[in-house]
């Protein structure tokens, strides 16, 4: 099996291909979205989700830390953006500062826990706190609404220099999610192909050896679950003024469950470029097969669990592959001994 | 509020009621998380599958007792002729064996994981444990359903001027005597000696010529099985819906993180513990009686990593 | 295989065929069929739940409405237009309501939305439908907070809510099981709203709540509030316990045969929810807005109606779910042919002025839709559970009927601040 290591260094410019087409894609969504059947409001999710799958493939992928507890921190943004719209005032960039610093302070506290356990034991208590955090918005009504949630978050406008944009309107609100978007897609290329991004993978490799060639591995997963937590908190901040307001499902297992599932059928093991596949792939089939059938859910699962089975590096690494093939390469790739 | 007082008082004279109910619950939490255990501990794979294959086992013993599938055909009214007691026995025999079954097909499915991250394990038994779901779904329908119970084993009985549910109490017999087979099985027995060899070293089990295969698939099969049997003992008492598996799993998945993965004994503690919490908190602060497992969970953890009896796992790497 | 192989060739010439007759409507556009070449069909999207915790219940939501639409197309559409369906899952979640109430108005172009069961689902549809002024009917979600401080100009709520099901059942279950209440509360914005509006109820009728036990939403095991419920020793338990908290619940209770004494007082009692379940699940008094077994003219053929539609369902006879879904459609297409438009604040202000006849309605006592809460006031049933009965449909005995002023929900109504005509976008379906 290929891991995101087999693929060779790349220099910190991030004009390469893939960097190309995405930012293409994303900039121009608005003219064709309606032209191939979807929707601008599909765009606005994807494009939010797509954020919080980057930033938690920092931490799955690279890091190789199993975190199925990541709504919570996208949840915790969501909150933190209604709250500061209801009770300090309204604005955008307060309002996404909020969402991201909640989200990381959450994120740190969690992480200094987590940080010491290693494997199965990190995971599942990544589940405990997700667990922890799901409950309390459901049960602090108070302050976040409870189930029915915190509702009539506004979109407030964005002002820039002398412009003002009105977000309600769904293609506005879609180029500004994407603008900041591409703008933390452009600083997580810049984290993961820095050093230490390098430090990252090594810990994923061996953590027993990178704590021999003298890292500090606590405070390395720490930071990396920081990091990813702040990225989740900015989508959460996104999503809720995609939604004007805030739920607690987010936060819920079965949600930190799809998001893992979406990275690693995009492939996010592999690419950095993976957790988008899976996003979009997640987003489109959900929409095409959910509009058919009530048991879409079905067919997604068994595709998953197939993949698992037979391709675990997910959509990038058969793009992967198929494009060596295609390019006349023999493929390098050998499958992992047991 | 003086009449609050007053009944507070009260109740603290009788907190024996509360702690039974607790420790019946306990063992409860404690049979529901058997299967779980045993397949973490011997194969080291955390099956998310566990509480839909509770759930489908439940319902596999649903549909043999009221032989839903059959109904209106000469075999069906054949079959329908017999007492509660004889068909509920069946269905108790039945429902788990073919959950077993199910499970075997999803440790075939496992296999190409093996040997890599202990995250693929996970991720495959998730993505199954949403087919599952979604198949019980297609098949029995959305609405909650219930699962007869004979009579000798239903019905309420007075303890202390109290009444208690009789079913309750032989559900929490069954957990015993249950966890008391499970236990003989892996301590006692030549099988369980191999699959227990099997969990910390498959060349010793290779080299003494057992088939490592056919050992796990069976290790896998019997822990599905007793999801199967916690399922079909729960239903009466949980109700019985297709989404009825995340209402398993997660307090499986506490209990084993408390107990210590791989730790028998461990689990069975935490269970008995969590069930104590649930129970006293359910009656003296019954806001906090769900999140009472959550935190000790964190209580617990944060201060032994590997829970209360648990050992150094695989997993960890 | 082979034959259903369709050439690369081929799907380029459909699909370049369709681009040039009504634009490419993407690879999933629907086939339509329209009743008359020229008038558009009025299309509505259904936002029913069809997975998750009630996904039973958004069934039967589905198939009352389909049930006016079928009968509306019959006529010959709703001024002269067919109606049209678009189906897709809330899921019974509130984020995935959000997407689908802007699918279904960005991409599907629906004219109107129709179908709740959860409150937070509903919610999160009606500040989507709000945006873009799309009328939006909460068939069957009865948070009292819907039709008070979460109500939108673009919303109508056509179940009766938590306070109307209380005021029905205080008075009488003071008097006849006594003064000592413990309420029973599901820990969240629904069970909260409801639990107060019976603490008014009681203080004004005299009764005295010795203890409210809080559960929080997710409680699968009851014993320990059981027990506590014993001890206290109450002559009435006044349970708000909802979804699948109260599956749980209803089977222990049935165990441990504590459903007679004390009197336990439900809020409501979907039908969905207990159809073909054993009698003793049945536990208690409870309310409900309409019952298929009512002696009234027209219910028995409203039945028959029923069965010919869904010969095959499982449910043999349609409950207050099916009832709510069906009118709250059946009113629409109604109001949209006095208001001889598609217009949305015509169409509104003809739904707020609504009034039916107890008798059209099949129920005791004429209902109207309040003006100033968008919510239907209608007649109260409470209901027990019908021992010895020897129909296994004929589930419920009902006890009495109480007329929509008696239990008007009169503590939301002040929370409720509907958005002026001139703040509601202009929408035409």
């Amino acid at each position: 099996m290929i891991t995101l290591s087999d693929i060779p260094a790349r220099s910190q410019m991030p004009l390469t291909l893939p960097m190309g087409i995405f930012v293409v894609v994303m900039a121009t969504a608005p003219f064709w979205l309606a032209r191939v059947g979807l929707y601008q409001y599909l765009g606005v999710e994807i494009a939010i989700w797509v954020l919080f799958a980057m930033g938690f493939n920092l931490l799955f992928g690279y890091t190789g830390l199993h975190s199925f507890g990541h709504g919570a921190y996208l949840g915790i943004g969501a909150y933190a953006f209604g709250l500061f719209q209801h009770h300090a005032a309204i604005s955008l960039w307060g309002g996404l500062f909020a969402a991201i610093a909640a989200a990381s302070v959450a994120g740190a506290v969690v992480g200094a826990f987590l940080s010491h356990r290693r494997g199965i034991y990190y995971a599942l208590l990544t589940i405990g706190f997700g667990q922890v955090f799901w409950f309390s918005a459901m049960k602090l009504h108070w302050l976040t609404g409870g189930e029915d949630g915190l509702l009539n978050i506004p979109r407030p406008d964005l002002v820039i220099g002398p412009w003002r944009f009105d977000l309600n309107d769904n293609a506005v609100f879609y180029w500004f999610v994407a603008a900041i978007t591409i703008a933390a897609v452009l600083l997580m290329w810049r984290v993961v192909n820095a050093p230490v991004g390098r430090v990252l993978q090594a810990i994923r490799q061996n953590e027993t050896r990178a704590r021999f060639v003298g890292y500090d591995v606590w405070r390395w997963k720490w930071l990396a679950f920081t990091i990813s937590a702040a990225f989740a908190g900015l989508a959460g901040g996104l999503f809720s003024m995609a939604q004007q307001s805030a739920y607690p499902d987010v936060m819920s297992l079965h949600q930190s469950g799809i998001i893992v599932m979406m990275v690693l059928v995009g492939g996010g093991l592999v690419s950095f470029w993976g957790p988008v596949l899976g996003v979009v792939l997640y987003f489109v089939a959900r929409d095409v097969l959910g509009g058919l059938t009530e048991a879409w859910l079905l067919w997604y699962g068994l595709l998953f669990v197939i993949m698992v089975m037979v391709r675990p590096e997910g959509m990038a690494g058969l793009l992967h592959v198929l494009l060596r093939r295609t390019s006349g390469q023999v493929s390098t790739v050998k499958p992992e001994k047991a | 509020m003086p009449v609050f007082a007053v009944n507070n008082v009260l109740h603290m004279t009788s907190l024996v009621p509360h702690i039974v109910n607790g420790l019946t619950l306990g063992l409860l939490f404690a049979l529901i998380a058997l299967g779980f255990t045993l397949i973490v501990g011997v194969m080291e794979v955390i099956n998310l599958a566990h509480g839909s294959l509770f759930t489908l086992g439940a319902y596999l013993a649903m549909s043999t007792i009221g032989a839903s599938w059959f109904a209106g055909t000469p075999f069906g009214i054949w079959w329908l002729e017999f007492p509660l007691n004889v068909r509920y026995f069946l269905g108790l025999a039945l429902g788990p064996v073919l959950a077993g079954a199910v499970g075997m097909l999803l440790e075939l499915c496992l296999r190409p994981t093996y040997g890599k991250a202990p995250l693929y394990g996970l991720l495959l038994t998730f993505g199954a444990a949403i087919v599952v779901e979604e198949a019980i779904r297609l098949v029995w329908g959305t609405g909650e359903q219930s699962m007869p119970v004979p009579q000798m084993i239903s019905g309420a009985f007075l303890m202390g001027g109290l009444i208690f549910s009789t079913y309750k109490f032989y559900a929490a017999g069954f957990a015993i005597v249950a966890i008391l087979m499970v236990w003989l099985f892996l301590e006692r027995t030549p099988y369980g000696a191999i699959i227990k060899a099997g969990a910390h070293d498959s060349e010793m089990v290779r080299a003494l010529g057992y088939d490592l295969g056919r050992l796990r698939l069976l290790v896998f099969g019997f822990g599905s099985a007793l999801a199967g049997i916690a399922g079909m003992v729960m239903a009466p008492i949980w109700g019985l819906r297709p989404h009825l598996g995340i209402d398993v799993v997660i307090p499986a998945f506490l209990i084993i993180v408390i107990g210590g993965v791989g730790s028998f004994w461990g689990a069975v503690a935490a269970a008995i513990l969590v069930g104590l919490a649930t129970g006293i908190t359910g009656a003296y602060a019954p806001a906090w009686s769900l999140m009472s497992m959550y935190i000790l969970l964190i209580a617990i953890v944060g201060f032994r990593a590997r829970g209360l009896l648990g050992r150094r796992s695989a997993l960890e790497n | 295989m082979s034959q259903s192989k369709i050439s690369r060739r081929r799907l380029l010439t459909s699909a370049a065929a369709a681009a040039g007759g009504v634009g490419f409507m993407g690879p999933w556009a629907h086939n339509r069929v329209y009743a008359q070449a020229t008038a558009k069909p009025i299309k509505i999207g259904i936002t029913s739940d069809a997975s998750g915790q009630y996904a039973n219940s958004g069934a039967e939501d589905r198939r009352g409405m389909m049930m006016a639409i079928a009968e509306a197309n019959a006529k010959g559409g709703v001024l002269g237009r067919k109606i049209e369906t678009f189906h897709l899952d809330t899921e019974t979640t509130p984020a995935t309501g959000s997407r689908v109430a802007e699918r279904m108005i960005t991409r599907e172009n629906c004219g109107f939305l129709i179908g709740a069961i959860h409150s937070g689902v509903a919610n999160a549809i009606s500040q989507v439908a709000q945006k873009y002024g799309v009328i939006y009917l909460n068939t069957n979600s009865s948070a009292p907070s819907e039709a008070g401080q979460n109500c939108h100009r673009v919303k109508f709520v056509w179940d009766a809510n938590g306070s109307n099901f209380s005021k029905a059942a205080v008075k009488a279950a003071v008097e006849k099981f006594g003064k000592k209440w413990v309420l029973l509360t599901n820990d969240y914005v629904w069970g909260h709203s409801t639990a107060a509006a019976t603490k008014n109820l009681l203080r004004n009728y005299g009764g005295q709540m010795v203890e409210e036990i809080l559960v929080p939403q997710g409680t699968r095991d009851f014993s320990s509030q059981l027990l506590k419920i014993q001890q206290i020793n109450p002559g009435v338990v006044s349970a708000a316990i909802g979804g699948d908290d109260l599956k749980a619940m209803r089977q222990q209770i049935a165990q441990l045969k504590m459903g007679d004494k004390p009197a336990w007082i439900n809020n409501q009692q979907d039908w969905a929810d207990v159809y073909g379940l054993p009698l003793d699940n049945l536990f208690g008094v409870f309310g409900t807005t309409w019952y298929y077994n009512l002696d009234l003219p027209g219910v028995s053929d409203f039945v028959k109606r029923y069965q010919a539609m869904y010969p095959d369902t499982y449910m043999k006879v349609p409950g207050n779910v099916f009832y709510n879904g069906y009118w709250a459609t059946r009113e629409l297409f109604a109001a949209i042919e006095r208001a001889g438009s598609t217009n949305n604040i015509k169409v509104i202000k003809q739904l707020e002025n609504l009034k039916v006849s107890a008798r059209d309605r099949m129920q005791h006592h004429d209902a109207w839709m309040d003006p100033n809460t968008h919510q239907m006031q209608q007649t109260i049933y409470l209901a027990t559970a019908n021992v010895g009965t020897k129909d296994p449909d004929d589930m419920f005995k009902i006890l009495g009927n109480s007329a929509p002023k008696d239990v008007m929900d009169v503590d939301s109504a002040p929370a409720c601040k509907l958005e002026t005509y001139e703040a509601t976008s202009t929408f035409d379906a």
